[in-house]
């Protein structure tokens, strides 16, 4: 008899309208093991996971559990089967404790909420080694600790297998050092974990096997032991990448854009940058790293004009921008695009055509009452040239393109403008390899004609390979501004975290702040 | 193994094609139109006349065929300049239901101006007033609910709607309380009536043979032309776009968000102001039942013609022969009064609202997965 797998898909298949999101795809999960699920966006790893999880049906295949063929049609079947998946947004109550938000899920739970419940998930999570509090509100909670509450929750519920989407995607070096700590602990009771993750030295560092799958085909299980980063990139793509992120060697110029004690508060009125101080030369890409949430877009937004400014300057070419409308500001050429979790919430208008959105910061230019949209559809083609988007014409709506061009179209509106600061945050968010690295090579190009960047990033692989200087924040203070070159991960999440703190570490001579950029100095020598 | 599942599902259509949209709607009005026919039948009229004379108006055997035409064209252009001027709105995600009130108070403010400058003035001018003070008035009532959702962040569905109330009682007001000051009932009646407009205050009609083409109708055309090239080609149809699109990137690029909403509420309000003035001024008196519920027939159609101007003329067009033909084919039978005109209007919007969601979602029945998989 051949060797029984915890769980084994077959044949899977799943389409969506006319889109195959799964074609034909094997997965098979043994106890006790860890699988990683590898592939760019789009390649189906979530949809299969969800068919596991109850949440779509499969069109075709079959899936068994310890050899035994099931239909999952709900959460709820899935959970007595004793599968479990902790998805990518937390699906928590706000307002209730861990103990109750465990407990919603409960069946049989009866009318009554009993005291002992806080006792109950207390000792079940001492035995599995978290750190979790059933008495706090998930509202006061850190990502990491909402985390390992889901984590507890499917635990709690009997899992047997536990899917995690991404689920390093918001933790700092440390807290995925943790969470990795859980998993191994989680294997060696005989748990199955199958964890789907873009990071490849997550695979290589976590895994027993790995299961590759691109554009919704199966390519290949693999022993994690017997494979290295080079050979998974190439199955996952397709083809030989470089994994090198050109840093080209520019010479820098004066600082274009200069904040001194900046202070800004977030729409819930706590502050969300905290006396930051740092300035952007020409011809240079600094990064910004930091956990989610802890001000960058705060940032974003205050050096755009779009949210008010509680204390502190902005100098842009030795004048005060602070106070000056998003309007005054973008015609001082300084480019901001933001893309938000859902990618099309600002800065582009998604019903609308690739022409309308070119000329969305420039449509008031030209004299008259009507809007210029021929000039629009020149730049529209130029763009979609230039930078190779993908759409059949030029009027399209840009809610019909795919994540990698709907990008491309707001950076590259954004660079037609010829701007002098580029701020960008995200802008690979969710996109593959291929349209990262020409997001990549479009940012290079800018920093090479001299222009000053501002890249508000998430992989800490990538900004160290790109940037100039890496700018780390947390909970809205600098930590410090350190080389890209000569700093480290673990510095760098160090950073991140608050336990390291350079800007502080010698009180006489701050670090990260722009000492000798007094522009009125310079411009006297 | 539990094998519960929903009865249904509701999926939406990733592809919908134009020409079944239209055909599905031929099918739902065909459908009504059926249902329509057995209610004749049971009461005993014949079907084939009755909708023969309400497609053609009764204007066939008609002794006086103009007068068809011109009740039709009352209805309509009422009914055409509020779709259009809601769908200003409605682009912007504004949901203005408050048609029903900018109508009236439009139409009071035209009142006003006849009654007071009628006598004083010649008759441009006093048209000229009267217009200007119906578009103001109506646009004032739009930005109560434009403004206090700029400044506080009301919600304009709820202040609208409640606008429309205070118009129509107020309208009511001045047509059951005789005082001295009521310039708008008449002196010569013990009892509260409204009082006809001066001569001057009239619409003026252009008359081709027996048939006197009402003025406002071309004026009404030619503003729907411009409000279609305002939304299509000016920069404040692009800014109404992008705010309707997202408010955020509108904000982002510089936009100011509130004065876009303020002025595009104005402009859509004072339209149906406008089209209140309009309407009395060719009624030549004001009454209570003076919108004929366009400002909510005006929603539907908007909707219903997914608030292209183009599709907005049609929709009028059709909806217009629906209720005027209703009247008219009603007003031959004994036994058939105006109320069955309203149910068959009915009956056919809805059926359309039906087929509109049919076109565009699909059900997938239970166990349906299986025979695909199969």
């Amino acid at each position: 008899m051949a060797e029984r797998y915890a769980v084994e898909m077959k044949g899977i298949c799943k389409r969506f309208g006319s889109v195959v999101a799964n074609n034909q795809v094997n997965l098979t999960v043994k106890r006790g093991e860890i699988l990683a699920l590898l592939g760019e966006n789009g390649s189906g790893k979530t949809t299969l996971m969800n068919m596991l999880s109850g949440i779509y049906k499969p069109d075709s295949g079959t899936i068994s559990v310890d050899g035994t063929p099931v239909v999952i049609n709900s959460p709820e079947d899935a959970k007595r089967l004793g599968i479990g998946m902790v998805h990518q947004h937390f699906k928590l109550v706000d307002t209730f404790s861990a103990a109750d938000n465990i407990w919603l899920g409960v069946e049989k739970a009866g009318m009554l909420l009993k005291k002992d419940r806080y006792a109950n998930i207390e000792e079940m999570t001492r035995r599995f080694g978290f750190d979790i509090d059933p008495r706090k509100l998930v509202c006061n909670m850190s990502v990491s600790e909402k985390q390992t509450l889901e984590i507890v929750k499917v635990l709690y519920y009997g899992a047997k297998l536990i899917i995690l989407d991404e689920p390093t995607a918001v933790l700092t070096v440390q807290e995925t050092e943790k969470l990795f700590a859980v998993l191994r602990r989680m294997r060696a009771e005989g748990h199955s974990i199958i964890i789907i993750t873009h990071k490849l030295n997550e695979v290589l560092e976590l895994s027993d096997r790995v299961a590759i799958l691109r554009k919704g085909e199966y390519i290949t299980t693999v022993d994690t032991a017997t494979t290295d980063e080079q050979q998974l990139t190439e199955w996952m793509v397709g083809h030989k990448v470089t994994l090198n992120i050109d840093r080209p060697v520019v010479e820098k110029t004066r600082p274009l854009l200069e904040l001194r004690d900046l202070t800004i508060r977030s729409d819930e009125g706590a502050v969300a940058i905290d006396q930051v101080s740092f300035y952007i030369r020409g011809g240079e890409i600094l990064g910004v790293a930091g956990i989610a949430g802890c001000g960058q877009k705060e940032l974003c937004e205050a050096i755009a004009g779009l949210r008010p400014i509680e204390g502190g300057k902005m100098i842009h070419k030795g004048e005060n921008i602070v106070g000056l409308s998003p309007q005054a500001i973008i015609e001082k050429g300084i480019a901001m695009s933001f893309i938000p979790e859902d990618r099309l919430g600002m800065g582009l208008a998604p019903s609308m055509s690739i022409t309308d959105n070119m000329i969305l910061k420039n449509y008031k230019q030209g004299k008259g009452f009507f809007v210029d949209r021929q000039s629009g559809r020149t730049a529209a083609q130029q763009v979609i040239e230039d930078l190779g988007i993908v759409t059949p014409s030029t009027e399209t709506p840009v809610r019909r393109l795919s994540g990698g061009n709907v990008q491309k179209v707001l950076l590259g509106r954004e660079i037609k403008a010829g701007p002098n600061v580029i701020v960008t945050a995200y802008p690979v968010r969710g996109l593959d390899i291929n349209s990262s690295y020409a997001i990549y090579e479009i940012l290079n190009q800018q920093k090479r004609a001299g222009v000053g960047v501002l890249f508000v990033g998430e992989d800490l692989d990538v900004m160290m390979a790109l940037c100039d200087k890496i700018l780390v924040l947390c909970h809205g203070k600098v930590m410090g501004v350190v080389h890209a070159n000569k700093t480290s991960k673990e510095e760098l999440g160090l950073m991140m975290t608050g336990a390291l703190d350079l800007t502080h570490k010698y009180e006489d001579k701050p670090a990260g702040i722009a000492r000798d950029t007094l522009i009125a100095e310079e411009e006297e020598q | 193994m539990n094998n519960r599942q929903p009865l249904f599902r509701v999926v939406k259509k990733n592809q919908v094609d134009g020409r079944k949209v239209i055909l599905s709607y031929l099918i739902a009005v065909a459908v009504a139109l059926v249902l329509g026919a057995a209610l004749l039948a049971l009461m005993k009229v014949n079907p084939l006349d009755f909708y023969s004379k309400m497609i053609t108006l009764g204007i066939p055997g008609n002794r006086y065929p103009a007068r068809s035409v011109e009740g039709f064209i009352r209805l309509f252009v009422p009914l055409l300049l509020v779709s259009v001027a809601l769908s200003l709105s409605f682009r912007m995600r504004f949901w203005n239901v408050g048609g029903e009130g900018q109508f009236i108070v439009g139409a009071i403010c035209a009142a006003a101006a006849a009654f007071l400058l009628g006598d004083v003035l010649p008759t441009p001018l006093v048209l000229l007033a009267m217009v200007v003070s119906a578009a103001l008035g109506g646009g004032l009532m739009g930005t109560i609910a434009s403004a206090l959702k700029v400044r506080y962040g009301t919600s304009e569905t709820l202040m609208t709607l409640m606008l429309n109330y205070i118009a129509l009682y107020l309208l009511r007001f001045f047509g059951e309380t005789q005082g001295a000051w009521n310039i708008f009932l008449t002196d010569d009646s013990a009892r509260p009536r409204f009082e006809t407009f001066p001569d001057s205050a009239q619409m003026p009609t252009i008359e081709i043979g027996s048939f006197s083409l009402d003025v406002s109708l071309l004026v009404v055309v030619v503003l729907c032309v411009l409000v279609y090239i305002y939304l299509k080609y000016t920069k404040h149809g692009y800014e109404i776009a992008v705010v309707g699109d997202s408010p955020n990137t509108a904000r982002y690029a510089g936009m100011k968000v509130g004065r876009v909403v303020m002025r595009t509420v104005f402009i859509s309000a004072a339209l149906v102001g406008l089209a209140g003035g309009f309407y009395v001024s060719s009624a030549g008196a004001l009454s209570t039942s003076v919108t004929n519920n366009v400002g909510w027939t005006g929603v539907i159609v908007a909707w219903m013609a997914k608030l292209s101007p183009v599709g907005i003329a049609v929709t009028s067009v059709l909806i217009t022969v629906l209720q005027y033909g209703c009247q008219v084919a009603s007003t031959t039978y004994p036994n058939i009064d105006s109320n069955f005109a309203n149910l068959l209007q009915g009956m056919i919007l809805f059926a359309v609202l039906t087929a509109d969601f049919t076109a565009r979602y699909s059900l997938v029945w239970r166990g349906a997965n299986k025979e695909v998989s199969a």
